[in-house]
């Protein structure tokens, strides 16, 4: 825990042992999986620490803090570190640390205006990223299988370098895959040939598979095939899917697309598993009816190094648990950058997890201006 | 329950369901499909007839008469629509006030004979052939102009609808979201004082989006007229028969310059009161507020500190005319655009911000134009100007979307700015303090409120 007695700060020069020190401890805990149970009291010092060491080695954050009259020694709780919004990824570089620790740039997807920049986010802990990601989608996507064939409909790393969902497919694949099928490519051209003949061979040998895509991508091709029905995949088959259910595409609510993919592959709609992620935050939330059987909505589970709130959206205030507000994270794997991010979603945070919400049923927006539809479908989809 | 419709009584009554049109504004909607609404537009095409009987001086003293009532204090109709409208449009209770009285004033007979006559010459030419130009010539209106508008800022439905009414031509307007009351209670109030005319109007709200719906009146209009972003005005136009006048008013900006002159000591602080209330009316959400406003940078005042200026005028406008509801996604637009202004400014940028906390106004003195400012309560980027070809650079990206500029200060420069910024799009040049409300005959758009809904005649001598 910090000495909240103290004033003085170690210069920013000096890249204390501290940083390191934490990233490493939280690197062996993200790595023994959603298994080990997190107490409030463990996430707090945590964060603290967190928090501490991005105050002193962010500067531009520091100054960001300071400025609310925030430091260190007034921060009791992790729910009054300062937020950054998402929105701030798009101005600017947030690293914590030093800037030559960068190993890899992730780009968000631009806004429908050309004169937005797209967001990034610099990993200059690119080992949290992994360890965060790897057990989230070991537990939540395959928790009874020790390795699978991915079929992805997200491009490769390869095609799309500086997407961060790429990159977790494929860091994902190095690991729990045992053959990997990339059929879009880096411009989102699906290449539905070879699709239906690899769905083709692996239902005819019986093959479990993982199939994996953006909602955008499912759409395309489910219009593609125009209600044709493919062999039925291996019942232990899965599917991965993520994006939001308005803007790119033609708008589908969530239970068409699973119920037509359902119907598509021959595979009941709960092996569908919903991943909900941003560029912005390296650590991801899945709603799985794989391991939490026969709910309704079962919701977004977070990692336990990952806590959310649903905040009132004037005052930041938190809401009560039956009132949608708008979501903020706490990522510890954000240590490399800025752990607690605001963004412009909107749910519910019941028993810590998340139930996003949709619009408002047949909202036109206000106002004659440009209107909040054309913002809404640059916001929430594929690029990430 | 309010119903969100004015129909005629000829027409037979489809059933109604409830809508919601907001966090406390429920409706009942008219329960139509396509054939419905082609059973409507016949009667509304039918009731032309009796429309085109009418001469257009005599349709503007009725439709003034209709009008005025929402100005006169103890009138039951304005009562109406001042107890409605802050629930139904989400701005406070002054602000509505402020609204209904800035829009309201257009609609009485002296400032529609006065359109009619700056438009027409004489309002003779609607009613028969008159000698123009050197020959005889007629203005035909519509037998039905459709007028969807998508936005919906309040009084625009009604705006639209009197304009079309003065044409002769039946009208079917879809009222926006946040503009359902005005045009409903205008409508039902002239169906009482002229049951004949109110024969060949119908106003109806239907959910947005249903090109179904939408094909089957456009399929039948003469006239087209949309209002609202690009996107719902490039899908009505995609759905509009090719052989259909087609009137778009399509997303805009406007913006605003202030020059030397109005930077001095002297009168920094009406420059910014006049500034920030042309901001404040409408919660900033009218085609004309302005968002962006570029500030000469050799005014004895400077620009950063104008912004300052900006943000004590809109506090203090909180008092006389506070900002109304935003919307959960206006909400949250707002956090993120306040949050990264304090992040930018907490770099070694230039910019800087002020805000009003839980009141929706933000200031953001953004020399570089770093951030992107969405529509999210009343919100303006203040930005530099060193000359007019500075001015001309920043408001390049807007190039094909902006409508009005409000000005101070500018003194003889003022003309030539002016025909820069009609060189590039800009509709209309005004003092601040009149910006939110344009006379009824401003080039709407660059185009002609009236004449761009009617088509002529000319009629040649026979000879001999």
């Amino acid at each position: 825990m910090t000495d909240k007695s103290s004033t003085a700060r170690p210069p920013i020069e000096r890249i204390p042992e501290e940083i390191e020190v934490l990233a490493s401890e939280l690197e062996s805990l993200f790595s023994q999986g959603l298994e080990l149970r997190w107490g409030d009291e463990e996430f707090e010092e945590l964060a603290l620490r967190a928090f501490e060491a991005q105050f002193q080695h962010n500067p531009v954050y520091r100054r960001f803090c300071e400025r609310r009259g925030t430091v260190p020694a007034t921060v009791l709780s992790w729910r009054n570190v300062p937020m950054v919004p998402t929105t701030a990824f798009r101005h600017l570089d947030l690293v914590t640390g030093d800037h030559s620790a960068v190993e890899a740039v992730f780009r968000t997807s631009g806004t429908t205006s050309s004169t937005t920049a797209p967001g990034r986010h610099l990993a200059s802990r690119l080992s949290l990223y992994r360890a965060s990601l790897l057990s989230t989608f070991r537990a939540h996507l395959l928790p009874d299988v020790e390795k699978i064939k991915f079929v992805s409909l997200i491009p490769s790393p390869t095609a799309l370098p500086h997407s961060s969902l790429s990159y977790m497919v494929s860091t994902a694949a190095e690991t729990m895959s045992s053959e990997t099928y990339w059929l879009v490519d880096g411009n989102g051209v699906l290449d539905s040939a070879r699709l239906r003949k690899v769905l083709g061979e692996l239902a005819l040998q019986g093959e479990e598979i993982l199939l994996l895509g953006t909602v955008f991508a499912f759409v395309h091709w489910l219009d593609e095939l125009g209600g044709e029905e493919l062999p039925d995949l291996a019942p232990g088959s899965r599917i991965m899917e993520t994006g939001g259910f308005k803007g790119r595409t033609r708008d589908i609510t969530k239970e068409e697309l699973y119920n037509s993919l359902s119907a598509t592959v021959g595979l009941a709609p709960n092996r569908i598993v919903n991943e909900y992620g941003m560029t912005e935050l390296f650590s991801q939330l899945y709603e799985s009816n794989l391991t939490q059987l026969h709910e309704t909505r079962v919701g977004h589970t977070p990692p336990p190094w990952l806590r959310a709130r649903a905040l009132n959206p004037t005052t930041l205030e938190p809401v009560g648990e039956q009132e949608k507000g708008l979501l903020a994270f706490f990522d510890l794997a954000n240590l490399g950058s800025v752990c607690h991010v605001l963004t412009e979603d909107v749910g519910r945070v019941i028993g810590g997890r998340v139930y996003l919400e949709g619009r408002f049923a047949g909202a036109e927006p206000r106002g004659c201006s440009r209107t909040m539809d054309e913002l809404m479908a640059s916001r929430r989809i594929a690029g990430r | 329950m309010f119903d969100s419709w004015a129909i005629p009584d000829a027409v037979q009554f489809p059933g109604a369901t409830c809508f919601s049109l907001g966090p406390e504004f429920s409706v009942r909607c008219l329960s139509i499909d396509s054939q419905w609404l082609d059973g409507l537009a016949n009667i509304l095409i039918e009731g032309n007839s009796t429309l085109r009987k009418r001469s257009a001086s005599d349709l503007a003293r009725v439709l003034g008469i209709v009008g005025s009532r929402f100005l006169e204090e103890g009138d039951p109709l304005r009562a109406k629509a001042l107890e409605l409208l802050p629930r139904a449009s989400g701005l406070s209770v002054p602000m509505a006030r402020a609204v209904l009285d800035g829009m309201a004033a257009d609609w009485v007979e002296d400032r529609l004979s006065e359109l009619l006559s700056n438009e027409f010459g004489t309002s003779d030419v609607l009613d028969g052939f008159v000698q123009q130009n050197g020959c005889r010539t007629m203005a035909i209106g519509a037998d039905l102009c459709v007028q969807i508008v998508a936005g919906s800022v309040p009084g625009v439905g009604v705006t639209a609808l009197i304009r079309s009414l003065l044409t002769k031509a039946s009208t079917l307007l879809k009222p926006g979201r946040g503009d359902v009351v005005l045009p409903v209670l205008f409508t039902k109030a002239l169906a009482v004082i002229d049951p004949d005319l109110a024969e060949a109007v119908a106003v109806l709200y239907w959910s947005g989006g249903s090109s179904d719906l939408e094909s089957a009146v456009l399929s039948r209009a003469d006239v087209v007229t949309t209002y609202g972003g690009d996107e719902s005005v490039q899908g009505i136009r995609a759905l509009t028969p090719v052989t259909k006048r087609f009137v778009p008013y399509h997303h805009r900006v406007s913006v605003g310059v202030i020059g030397s002159y109005a930077l001095t000591s002297e009168l920094v602080e009406d420059t910014a009161r006049d500034v920030a209330r042309a901001v404040a009316v409408f919660d900033q959400r009218g085609c004309v507020s302005p968002r962006s406003i570029y500030v000469e940078a050799s005014g004895d005042v400077t620009p950063r500190a104008f912004a300052g200026y900006l943000a004590s005028a809109l506090e203090v406008l909180e008092q006389d005319l506070p900002g109304g509801c935003l919307e959960l996604e206006e909400m949250a637009a707002l956090q993120q655009v306040r949050g990264a202004a304090e992040l930018i400014a907490s770099s070694d940028s230039a910019v800087e911000i002020y805000h009003g906390g839980r009141a929706s106004w933000t200031v953001i003195f953004d020399p570089d134009a770093e951030l992107e400012c969405h529509h999210a309560g009343r919100m303006l980027r203040v930005e530099p100007i060193v000359n007019r070809s500075d001015l001309a650079k920043r408001l390049g990206p807007d190039r094909a979307h902006l409508q009005s500029v409000g000005v101070a200060g500018l003194g003889a420069e003022l003309e030539v700015l002016a025909e820069e910024l009609g060189r590039m799009g800009v509709s209309r040049v005004a003092r601040f303090s009149e910006l939110p409300f344009p006379p009824p005959s401003w080039h709407h758009d660059g185009g002609n409120p009236l004449r761009d809904l009617v088509h002529w005649v000319d009629l040649e001598d026979e000879g001999d």
